[in-house]
């Protein structure tokens, strides 16, 4: 009977399938990398795993390019779509056979695979890293006090807007809260809706504006403790982060629920809505001559007295502890911290990031150089929800946040839902 | 069969006892890829189903934890509701469609395979791509929207799939749209195979077109529709790919089925011994219904 689709007869039970997937997922991955590892111990060639797709790809093509020229071992890329990365990465690193490097998040996710000694430890390769700032540092560092990680960029999330729809419709960009208010109350006034936002497949856009509000109410280490477990989400102090997000509420983009991240970019820029609190890739997509007429401004400050903190989510390399051949897996991460790497890696990836290393030269365009400035001048860096906490806390988040956009008077239930669902989450 | 023949077949059989080696290839090799394919992954998921498992870990004995924690969970018994929803609003339209369908469009007639195709071609697109298009037809300012602006229903409009008042309903309709497709064909086959001898008797004897319909034709369909029967418990307790694409279950679970529950809470919290628990109720869910129908086939066979 199921002639007409055969691919879903697997879909059957699809649980047990699926489950059974996994099984079959160390096989898989011990096929990605056979060309990798094995041989001899120096020389032998290495697998970098990665999800960077588009303008990125190129940047780390060059970079893999580059190191093979010097000699100090083999590297081939390995490129994977991003969504089955996320729910594969596991099984690469746990499999008897894994690829040596992966591209993947700094902070408490690389840290949830330390804990588990999947990675590499690279605390040598960092001793020649003496040129990073302590951020870069703490965010690679895992609890143990070793370092797994190496940054080769990091960007920032802002209110963006067209310079040239701000001219037209007379407004400035705020400082704070209160003229962030009078902004949206003056754009409604004239027929804009002032936020946009897209949630529609991708309602994790959401939790910027949770982060945001929770840095500048409650401040970062709050912040970071909440999203390690260490604090409740139906304490009062999260209630009151919801409450400033109420007083915005009313001027979010209706039809932003419907849309993803990616349509709420092309509303922006056709003026159909006002700004978009989103991080630097959405100028990904964005053609040359329009990013340029793109600007930002920072997350308004709320409570003077908390000390600013900005996201800046950290992309960079880890390793597997398993890796075949340590001591090229260790060169290539040595070539990717170097300034002349990242300056390469930068140069050929579109994109607007800033390279790791304080002293390689970020694009020059005057955008990336205000968005270096700001995080440069922030007191302290978060990352982002899943990258602070986990991918699995996030759809925790995706739901309540959603949940409260519709339906902000059930504010005590949807807190009490949360809170349950994360103590599921860090259970286990 | 007579008796004699049966007793021929019984003798040469016993004679040759030993089956061929093409037989035995036949037999062994699928269990064999079956087995390593499906029997291996659904006991596993039945063990994993008693653990509490990260996937990277090795997974922990809980007993009956993971189950105690599905009858107490909101999101579960939602979705538990909703897949019983999703089966009889499914089932029941797409039967009722694809037989109107099949009955309209069973004559012989100039052009009737031009719209026999066109009904059925739905079943031939990926579920995926008929998602992409009906996320197209949903979009904000997108056909919905302009048909209800252009007959004056415009403040019926709403964001379709991001409201958990409609989210459900707007997947519904594309599946079904596909579904009765389907559903369609195996009525045409059906009654195909419909003596349209009992048909004239019928006609003679001064039944009108409802009472042939309903005492003549229907009855005849008795073989068909157990198929559908099954084809529709199957499909509606796997459906989960125009689902996912749609709406992810969301917004906030509002049409969570239990096969998206159990993807997302496998692969996407990470917590590979809950995801199997429910991979299990769904895989009793359909044995139930399975098993229903084998005993109730077999007691009338007998």
């Amino acid at each position: 009977m199921s002639d007409f689709d055969p691919s879903r007869r697997r879909l059957l039970g699809l649980g047990l399938a699926g489950l059974g997937a996994l099984g079959a997922g160390p096989l898989l991955s011990a096929c990605a990398s056979s060309a990798g590892t094995g041989s001899t111990p120096t020389g032998g060639g290495i697998t970098l795993q990665s999800n960077l797709t588009g303008a990125a790809k190129s940047g780390l093509e060059k970079l893999v390019a580059d190191f093979n020229k010097l000699g100090k071992g083999t590297a081939t890329l390995n490129t994977v779509a991003t969504e089955i990365y996320r729910t594969q990465l596991p099984t690469y690193l746990s499999s008897a056979n894994p690829p040596d490097l992966y591209t993947w998040y700094s902070g408490s996710v690389a840290n949830a695979y330390s804990r588990k000694n999947l990675l590499l430890d690279v605390s040598d390769v960092w001793q020649g890293l003496g040129e990073y700032t302590p951020a870069m540092r703490n965010v690679s560092t895992d609890e143990t006090g070793k370092q797994i990680f190496v940054p080769m960029n990091n960007y920032w999330w802002g209110f963006f807007y067209r310079k040239s729809n701000f001219a037209k419709w007379g407004v400035q960009p705020p400082k704070t809260w209160a003229e962030f208010l009078t902004l949206c109350q003056t754009l409604k006034s004239k027929g804009i809706p002032p936020i946009g936002i897209g949630l529609g497949d991708t309602p994790w856009v959401a939790s910027a504006w949770f982060d945001y509000l929770n840095i500048r109410v409650n401040g970062a280490p709050f912040h970071r403790e909440l999203l390690a477990g260490k604090q409740r989400f139906d304490d009062p102090k999260v209630k009151a982060v919801f409450a400033k997000w109420s007083e915005a509420l009313p001027y979010f983009d209706p039809k932003g629920k419907a849309y993803p991240f990616q349509e709420a970019t092309t509303a922006l820029l056709a003026g159909k809505t006002g700004m978009f609190l989103i991080g630097t890739f959405l100028a990904d997509a964005t053609a040359k001559d329009v990013v340029e007429d793109l600007d930002f401004f920072q997350f308004p400050i709320i409570d003077p007295a908390v000390p600013v903190a900005e996201e800046a989510p950290t992309d960079g390399l880890f390793a597997s502890a398993k890796t075949a051949n340590p001591a090229a897996t260790k060169a290539l991460l040595t070539y990717a911290a170097s300034v002349e790497a990242q300056e390469a890696y930068v140069a050929n990836s579109s994109g607007i990031i800033l390279p790791a290393h304080p002293k390689a030269k970020a694009s020059d365009m005057p955008l990336v150089a205000k968005g270096k400035a700001m995080l440069a001048g922030a007191a302290e860096l978060t990352q982002f929800f899943n990258r602070d906490s986990s991918d699995a806390l996030q759809p925790t988040a995706d739901t309540a946040l959603t949940r409260f956009i519709d339906k902000p008077d059930q504010i005590d239930a949807i807190l009490a839902e949360w809170q349950k669902n994360a103590e599921k989450v860090f259970k286990g | 069969m007579t008796a004699v023949s049966s007793t021929n077949s019984t003798a040469r059989r016993r004679r040759s006892f030993r089956p061929s080696p093409l037989l035995l290839t036949f037999v062994l090799v699928p269990f064999v890829v079956e087995s390593i394919w499906v029997f291996w992954p659904a006991i596993q998921g039945v063990f994993f189903s008693f653990t509490r498992w990260d996937g990277l870990s090795a997974p922990a004995p809980v007993g009956f934890d993971n189950y105690v924690e599905l009858a107490g969970d909101p999101v579960f018994r939602g979705a538990l509701g909703n897949t019983v929803l999703w089966l009889l609003l499914f089932g029941g339209l797409s039967v009722i469609g694809g037989f109107g369908m099949a009955l309209a469009l069973q004559r012989e007639r100039r052009g009737v395979g031009i719209y026999r195709a066109a009904l059925f071609l739905p079943v031939v697109f990926s579920l995926v791509v008929t998602a992409l298009v009906w996320r197209v037809f949903y979009q904000p300012d997108g056909l919905v929207d302009q048909v209800l602006t252009a007959v004056g229903l415009e403040h019926l409009i709403r964001p379709w799939l991001a409201d958990p008042e409609t989210a459900f309903y707007a997947v519904i309709i594309p599946s079904l749209w596909r579904q009765i497709g389907y559903i369609m064909v195996l009525y045409l086959a059906g009654l195909k195979a419909v003596d349209p001898a009992v048909h004239e008797a019928a006609k003679v004897d001064g039944a009108n077109s409802w009472q042939r319909l309903w005492h003549v034709t229907v009855p005849q369909l008795k073989g068909v529709n157990a198929v559908i029967l099954s084809v529709i418990v199957i499909d509606s307790l796997r459906s989960f790919d125009i689902v996912w694409s749609l709406t992810r279950g969301g917004p906030y679970h509002s049409s969570e089925l239990l096969s998206t529950y159990m993807y997302s809470a496998a692969f996407q919290s990470l917590r590979l011994g809950y995801g199997s628990a429910i991979a299990v109720v769904i895989f009793l869910l359909a044995l139930v219904v399975i098993i229903g129908y084998l005993v109730r086939a077999f007691r009338e066979e007998s």
